[in-house]
């Protein structure tokens, strides 16, 4: 307790309660007559003084508070005037500078909920604003003063998933001198971005501006990449949080092995799962995931093994260990960023468009791996039945997107995907007919509109309309039913390839995340913000922020930008090096708790549990809802500056008997 | 029945977010209201325990309104839904035990629907105004 | 080998038990087993005070659970909260039984530490009232009477002298004697959210009235048979399915008895007169919180939201202390009739309490008591 407090604590044994009744200018006093109403709060038990300003947040009527506090040894202050969303904060400081703690200040509104609205009734607006100054006074007899508290800030991040978001958001991290522990899922990072071939609207090439980043990441000092791990668990709060990773095992030594690629030739063992390239092409048992992967070490994939041992005796540095074992780390960091990316969505369950059915259908990301130029197909666009170049194109828009039967939402970068696919092929191989299926067309940002033209002006044509029925014929080619809803005509178009421009999905790896660091998920699937316009990359959990396709589908430039916007908002922390909670909390008394529990779920923000058969509040967490108590069937758990007994005596002072 | 110039006394709990915002938005559109309505302020709707209803009540309201955020609006994310399930047994109570349904409601408003408010005012007024004093008001309260 | 499902005919191995016991003595054999071979600390038994007064008593002795055995319907007391903080094995009527797992529900009770013994259960009878009955009913001397039955709806009375005399309950009821009111309208009789669901209904031929059916109802049922079979206490056999359709026959008949009385027992009440009504019925109320005190659902302290008002004088038109309890029963309230038992105002607080609780309850398709992973409605985050 500090002194201040001491000495405010001492003297509410005996309230004194100072009431200003404001008439900012004739705002309130054109309706409200507040002579009378002063002259009314004067006779009320404990009000020392009422008085009327002109304007009680003017320097003069700053000051008149700040004396009247000092001179009659004011212990409760209350002011009527406007609403406490505007100057709430200025008469807290206000008070505060002349020693008075700031929420022992009661602020009634008189003005937004009374002058103004009762403009031409002034007997019946001056009654009222007497009743609610009276509500007022009820309360401030019973305010108490608040502290909020600190707690210190562990200087390290953590980024969960290296993608284009996380590494952004990692880089900017770091470049501000702080460290990070960047963790990664597959054996690379990089993330979705190093799989495709050129990205939209520039057509720069993915993996060539993608690389250096890459690069970067791994040369900066602040960074500690951890491939091939998953989170397993994560404690603590905002400022100090307590994680565990889990690192898979290589069953090679990642000092020693140079990604030199000699245990990959000779390895004897070849298998079709190219998690790279789709499941095009094949690799080996022991394999780097891509050329440009960082880090750039191999990893042997134990399920198809043969134990021959030909990788061991060709690797020149000794580096393959067979036996090897998981290991785990412990982190403690301070805030923690998720940008755990996305799933392709997957159209094989339903055989979507006859994807599954019929080899000439395929998806965007497939398509990406054969367009590359480093692809299995060496960038030449096959049809997979018999790999031949075809000369009919057909893009399926909205495919896992915008549909009832799968995800209602709409993934944001299908429709530019495919232009750009479009783009490709136009310019590669100018003969092939290019047709885009779709609903709509969304393009919104910078020059977005200009590449929907530039598709268009290449002789890539729209059908506005989706295949209602996909068939295939004796050469594999694929017969698409569609209304075109411009014409009205039913067209049954013939493609030697068909495209489906799936939309993104939420990775179950990504769901088991969430639930560690009890993100709340949105309806779409994705990781939920605390708000969509003024807290769109914070979650509701101090200390833990989302960005990228972790807060919902989006394309690279969007989610760069959330990458950094995630960064500042965590190196605020990081910087302070301390956090900052709500004073206004919740307080459980002991003597009262039976420690019964319905309290625990209600909490969005994990700020209690059981511990010993009584309630624990986890303060930092506490953001002073209230929700909590609503459900306390014991009343053992109230909420500080809102207790019952406080808007109990509200209620109470609401009705009088007899005249006001 | 009500004597001659009796006006309703209604009790409105508003959440600081949105509802309060709401009145305050009323206020600065100058949206004239009947002086019925006193405003309690809570941070969340959630915070509305039916024990301060039912005093409102038993204190002499003629008319309690719980009122918050818009679902999937709530600052603290989710404390309007929290309202909605207490809400429902409050309502439920309220009908089995006789009172006026009039006398009861829940509405959201966001910080934004200033004329939304005052137009909820003024119905719920001349609703309660048409039904008289609450019948669980005290002798001797106005 | 006991199996969760096996439906069970069984009976005390000592023969003194299983002629006291109500039916084959099974119950008994089975808590002084689990007390015996260490299943648990105490056992909750009723001692016998007369033939219409027991007690609840907490034991560690196996001769008193011996003691205990057999049935009365005077003995009206919710056992629920003398399971709380031990490592306990009790004897349940389904209300009971609601009772424990409501408070396991609220971290009261911890349920692996509390073996369960339902019992069906017809009704139970205040001994006040029973006493008088049987002068004004049966012309019986209440201190002549040693053992009293129900049977086929009939309340039987043994006396002294050997003679038995029945008299049909509804004959009873309609003279405003016979079971409690709340026994009237429940309709959970079989206690099927126990450990074990024990009874006579599903008793025939050689075994009728010296043998217990025992359906188990989970892994806790099992461990308790098992455990009084190894100790030698008792002897099963799988029941008959004739036996087994008698029993759901007889359950059918009792739970529609039990919902035509509830017609008749809350009579509407026209919108209009509501207010008046419930204003009436709380107006004697002396604040004395004794129905609080017994009600075996609530897990709350001394202190709470509702007692918060007991102590202000106030001029409201209702009492706050009821309201409170109203609303945070409506989802909870098992009926059980105990706070309308020790209300000294004679005010009839389980019907009060029922006007809610019964549309709430049924409105959200949740009855309190049965499964203590139901999350009650009042508590769910998000309205369903």
């Amino acid at each position: 307790m500090t002194e201040q407090e001491a000495i405010t604590n001492e003297e509410s044994e005996e309230l004194r309660i100072g009431a200003f009744i404001c008439e900012c200018g004739i705002n309130i006093a054109g309706a409200v007559d507040c002579y009378a109403v002063a002259d009314y709060i004067s006779t009320l038990p404990n009000v020392v003084t009422s008085v009327v300003n002109k304007y009680t947040c003017s320097d003069a009527g700053q000051a008149e508070i700040k004396n009247a506090i000092k001179d009659m040894n004011l212990n409760r202050v209350l002011v009527a005037s406007c609403t406490p969303k505007t100057h709430e904060p200025i008469f807290r400081a206000c008070v505060e500078e002349a020693g008075l703690n700031q929420y022992l200040f009661e602020f009634v509104n008189i003005r937004e909920h009374c002058s103004w609205i009762h403009m031409w009734e002034k007997e019946d607006a001056t009654r009222k604003a007497k009743e609610l100054v009276r509500m007022g006074v009820a309360r401030a007899a019973l305010l108490e003063p608040l502290q909020s508290s600190e707690v210190p800030v562990t200087d390290a991040a953590l980024v969960i998933g290296a993608g284009v978001t996380g590494m952004q958001a990692a880089m900017d991290i770091a470049d501000m001198e702080h460290k990070v522990y960047l963790v990664e899922q597959g054996p690379s990072i990089g993330g979705k971005m190093a799989q495709l071939d050129k990205t939209f609207p520039t057509n720069d090439c993915s993996i060539c501006i993608l690389g250096p980043k890459m690069v970067e990441v791994a040369r900066n000092e602040n960074i500690e990449i951890m491939s091939y791990s998953d989170i397993v668990e994560v404690d603590g709060y905002v400022g100090n949080f307590k994680v565990k990773v889990k690192h898979k095992p290589r069953y090679l030594n990642i000092d020693e092995c140079t990604g030199c690629g000699l245990c990959t030739e000779v390895c004897p063992v070849e298998v079709p799962y190219t998690e790279f390239n789709e499941g095009i092409g094949t690799r080996k048992a022991i394999y780097t995931p891509f050329p440009q992967a960082v880090p750039l070490r191999a990893l042997v994939d134990k399920s198809i093994c043969i134990d021959c041992g030909a990788c061991i005796k060709a690797c020149e540095r000794g580096a393959i260990d067979m036996d090897q074992k998981e290991t785990f780390s412990e982190l403690d960091v301070g805030v923690i960023v998720v940008a755990a990316g996305y799933d392709v969505y997957d159209p094989e369950p339903n055989n979507e468009f006859g994807f599954g059915l019929y080899d000439n259908v395929i998806t965007t990301m497939e398509f990406e791996r054969l367009i590359n130029a480093s692809g299995p197909t060496m960038g030449k666009v096959v049809r997979p039945s018999d790999v031949k170049p075809p000369k009919r194109i057909g893009f399926v828009q909205c495919v896992g997107s915008r549909d009832k039967n799968s995800n209602i939402y709409c993934s944001s970068f299908c429709c530019m995907a495919s232009l750009k696919n479009a783009q490709l092929l136009k310019e590669k191989y100018p003969d092939t007919e290019v047709y885009i299926m779709y609903m709509d067309m969304r393009t919104p940002f910078r020059m977005y509109e200009e590449f929907y033209n530039r598709a268009r002006d290449m002789g890539v044509r729209f059908i506005r309309g989706r295949p209602a029925e996909v068939t295939e014929n004796e050469d594999h080619n694929i017969i698409a039913r569609i209304e075109d809803t411009l014409t009205n005509e039913i067209v049954n178009l013939e493609l030697d390839l068909m495209v489906l421009s799936v939309g993104a999905v939420a990775p179950e790896s990504t769901e088991t995340v969430r639930q560690i660091l009890k993100v709340s998920k949105a309806a779409d699937g994705f990781m939920m913000e605390a708000h969509p316009k003024l807290k769109p990359v914070d979650t509701t959990l101090d200390g833990i922020f989302i960005g990228g396709m972790t807060q919902g589908p989006k394309d690279i430039p969007y989610s760069i930008s959330q990458g950094s916007a995630c960064a500042a908002r965590a190196t605020k922390f990081l910087a302070q090096g301390k956090a900052m909670t709500e004073g206004i909390t919740a307080k459980v008394d002991d003597d009262i708790c039976v420690g019964c529990g319905v309290c625990v779920p209600m909490c969005p923000f994990q700020a209690l549990s059981i511990e010993d058969d009584k309630l624990k509040i986890l303060t930092a967490l506490c953001k002073g809802c209230g929700t909590c108590m609503a459900a306390c069937p014991t009343g053992a758990l109230d909420q500080s500056h809102f207790k019952n007994e406080q808007l109990l005596a509200q209620v109470k002072n609401v009705f009088a008997y007899g005249e006001v | 029945m009500a004597e001659e110039g009796w006006e309703p006394k209604i009790v409105a709990f508003c959440c600081n977010w949105c509802s309060y915002g709401g009145a305050d938005t009323a206020g600065m559109g100058r949206f004239q209201q009947p002086a019925s309505t006193r405003v309690i302020r809570v941070m969340c709707s959630g915070r509305i325990d039916p024990l301060h209803v039912y005093n409102a009540f038993l204190e002499g309201a003629d008319a309690v309104l719980v009122t918050g955020c818009h679902i999937g609006d709530c600052h603290y994310v989710n404390g309007n839904e929290k309202t909605e399930v207490k809400y429902k047994f409050l309502e439920e109570m309220l009908q089995q035990l006789g009172l006026e349904p009039d006398r009861l409601h829940l509405n959201w408003i966001s910080a934004s629907e200033g004329e939304r408010f005052a137009n909820f005012i003024n119905e719920v007024t001349a609703k309660v105004k048409e039904l008289g004093p609450s019948p669980l008001k005290p002798a001797g309260v106005k | 080998m006991v199996n969760v499902g096996d439906m069970l005919v069984g009976y005390a191995t000592d023969e003194d038990v299983r002629k006291r016991g109500a039916s084959g003595g099974l119950v008994t054999a089975v808590l002084a087993a689990a007390l015996e071979k260490g299943l648990v600390e105490n056992v909750v038994v009723m001692k016998h005070i007369n033939e219409f007064e027991a007690v609840p008593i907490i034991t560690d002795d196996v001769d008193e659970v011996l003691a205990s055995t057999g049935s009365l319907h005077s003995v009206p007391v919710n056992l629920a909260k003398y399971a709380m903080g031990r490592k306990v094995a009790m004897p349940a009527k389904p209300c009971d039984a609601q009772a424990v797992i409501e408070q396991a529900k609220r971290d009261m009770i911890d349920l692996d530490n509390t073996y369960i013994v339902g019992l069906n259960c017809g009704g139970s009878m205040h001994p006040v009232t029973t006493k008088k009955m049987l002068v004004a009913m049966y012309d019986i001397d209440p201190e002549d009477v040693v053992g009293e039955d129900i049977e086929k709806g009939k309340l039987i009375f043994k006396t002294k002298n050997g003679e038995e005399k029945a008299i049909a309950i509804d004959e009873l009821e309609e003279a405003g004697y016979g079971r409690r009111e709340s026994c009237r309208f429940c309709t959970l009789k079989i206690p099927v959210n126990a450990d074990l669901a024990c009874g006579n209904w599903g008793v025939i031929g050689d075994l009728a009235g010296s043998a217990t059916f025992c359906q188990v109802m989970n892994d806790k049922g099992v461990k308790l048979l098992e455990n009084a079979i190894d100790a030698g206490r008792i002897k099963v056999e799988p029941a008959s399915d004739k036996a087994i359709a008698i029993r759901a026959k007889v359950n059918d008949v009792m739970v529609n008895l039990g919902s035509t009385l509830e017609e008749k027992i809350f009579p509407e009440i026209p919108d209009e007169e509501r207010i008046q009504f419930y204003m009436e019925q709380m107006a004697d109320c002396i604040d004395c919180g004794a129905c609080k005190e017994v009600c075996p659902v609530c897990a709350c302290g001394e202190d709470s939201k509702c007692t918060m008002f007991h102590s202000l004088v106030d001029n409201y038109k209702m009492s706050m202390y009821h309201m409170i309890r109203l609303l945070h029963l409506t989802d909870s309230c098992i009926a059980c009739g105990q706070c309308s038992d020790v209300c000294p105002s004679d005010i009839p607080i389980t019907l009060l309490q029922s006007r809610f609780a019964i549309p709430a309850q049924r409105r959200r398709e949740y009855t309190p008591g049965m499964n203590v992973d139901d999350v009650p409605p009042f508590f769910e985050v998000i309205l369903k």
